[in-house]
């Protein structure tokens, strides 16, 4: 009992497989990200390319995680763990395919900011950027790794974000307040926060997932989040 | 006035079990819970079938068998000495995984048994045949056939009908073994609906080694290993989230 491998070998190829269709998919959603991140950081078009293109792959992983996870249900029967693994990769796989449609918005809107060179500081947009990419990769490492403590350190983080984003918010809004030619660039900057924060959110669906498939147990219904603010609802982070 | 009904039908306490030298069981303790169905799953010769056979005192029909503890049955221990085995099985019903119909009748296949315990009329007689078998969804397939011999059932109707056998003596708990290994899909899944139907009157207690069907009937589920009672909870938490790792190899076939 010391290797816990399926006695019907083909069944744990088949899971085998459905964890590298996983953690590919994990890989290429994270790449998205950081293509997207420095297509901001950097003004760099190239990368904003790159970053869209790989939308096509993400969702072919995506119907392939799909399908082969609806054929392992149909013809496995899987239970107890397995079970919970297959149907958190079901919901998992979603997850992904939104963050990496987020990361090819962000990568466009980056391209739609030139011009404002200088007026605007991107620094906080950036440490945003950096804290919502190691909570993805941390939730990556949980998936590909089962790993349910990685999994509760992102649960954790992701109220961090949520305050980024509701000062870079107030910070967007005061720039546009002060000169209204910032307006057309602050508004595609609002729409990438509000995109990072998304991803974010994304992410730590994911670590609730891995969690549930690992333990058995749900994380607490209420996550932890960013206090109160005074400012404009508009700037809560949506909720889940 | 209201009739209060015991929460719980059978409930196992400190038992052990003896096959000559061979300790079956081991200091088991379980309760088996009023109309419900609670299956026992575990690999061939964990147990499961020898705690069926002491719900009965079928082991008293060999010698050398011999069981220790307490099997507490309407306030008594069934264990005991002095108790009327005839009574005690017509009160603790059991069904077998092959079909057993007796080589008679449908119709005296039923009255068979009725008629150990209990002195009825004719129309008393005919009114509960069609009763037990009405309610194991059999009546209308041999309604103009009830003197038939009830070899010449299909082996889903045989098994109903040893269902129906086993009602009619109006038990309290139904204890089926294996009941439908020998069964197509479809008499697999007659025999399952009419679980779900007959767990309303009766404690039932099903000894199965196909794990979806113990998913599908059972409210509660008890894994057994090497004579031992590993784990019993809902069947909800056994096949999402067990507790016990053994348990989990088990049902998740990693079983070395």
């Amino acid at each position: 009992m010391a290797d816990r491998s399926h006695i019907v070998k083909s069944y744990e190829q088949e899971l085998g497989q459905l964890r590298s269709m996983m953690s590919q998919m994990g890989g290429i959603v994270e790449n998205q990200v950081a293509l997207a991140l420095s297509a901001i950081a950097d003004r760099n078009e190239e990368a904003a390319d790159a970053a869209a293109r790989q939308d096509p792959d993400v969702d072919g992983l995506e119907r392939d995680v799909e399908s082969l996870a609806i054929r392992l249900l149909a013809l496995r029967s899987p239970m107890a763990s397995d079970l919970r693994e297959i149907v958190a990769a079901l919901k998992i796989t979603g997850d992904l395919e939104r963050i990496g449609d987020y990361a090819s918005s962000i990568a466009r809107r980056s391209l739609r900011i030139r011009g404002s060179d200088g007026q605007i500081s991107l620094s906080g947009l950036r440490s945003m950027g950096r804290l919502v990419q190691d909570n993805l990769r941390r939730s990556i490492d949980a998936i590909t790794q089962q790993d349910s403590n990685r999994a509760m350190e992102v649960w954790h983080a992701d109220r961090a974000v949520d305050e980024y984003y509701t000062a870079l918010f107030r910070e967007l809004v005061t720039y546009m307040m002060e000169d209204p030619r910032n307006i057309r660039a602050c508004t595609e900057l609002l729409f990438i926060a509000k995109n990072l924060e998304r991803i974010g959110d994304h992410a730590t669906n994911i670590a609730e997932r891995v969690f549930y498939a690992v333990t058995g147990d749900n994380l607490p219904a209420v996550r932890p989040r960013g206090g109160p603010t005074s400012i404009d609802a508009a700037a809560e982070p949506e909720d889940r | 006035m209201t009739e209060t009904k015991p929460q719980v039908a059978l409930a196992v306490r400190n038992l052990n079990f003896y096959y000559g030298q061979n300790h079956a069981l081991h200091d088991i303790n379980i309760d088996f819970p009023a109309r419900k169905v609670t299956a026992m799953i575990g690999p061939s010769g964990c147990g499961k079938s020898t705690l069926l056979r002491i719900f009965n005192r079928m082991y008293d029909l060999y010698p050398g068998q011999r069981a220790t503890g307490e099997v507490l049955f309407d306030g008594r221990n069934i264990l005991e000495t002095g108790l009327d085995l005839n009574i005690l099985r017509a009160r603790i019903g059991m069904v077998f995984q092959k079909p057993t119909p007796f080589p008679m009748s449908i119709y005296d296949n039923i009255a068979f048994g009725v008629r150990l315990h209990e002195r009825l009329n004719k129309a008393d007689m005919d009114a509960r045949v069609q009763d037990v078998l009405t309610r194991v969804a059999l009546w209308n397939e041999v309604r103009d056939r009830l003197n038939a011999p009830a070899a010449g059932l299909s082996g889903g109707q045989q098994q109903r009908l040893c269902i129906a056998r086993s009602i009619a003596t109006r038990p309290e708990v139904l204890l089926l073994d294996e009941p439908t290994s020998a069964l197509d899909p479809i008499s697999t899944a007659r025999i399952e609906e009419l679980l779900d139907e007959l767990k309303e009157e009766f404690t039932i207690a099903i000894v199965t080694h196909n794990m979806q069907q113990a998913a599908r009937c059972a409210d509660q589920v008890a894994f057994f290993y090497m004579g031992r009672l590993i784990e019993v909870d809902t069947a909800d938490r056994i096949f999402t989230n067990p507790r016990q790792q053994q348990t989990q190899d088990y049902i998740t076939g990693r079983f070395g």
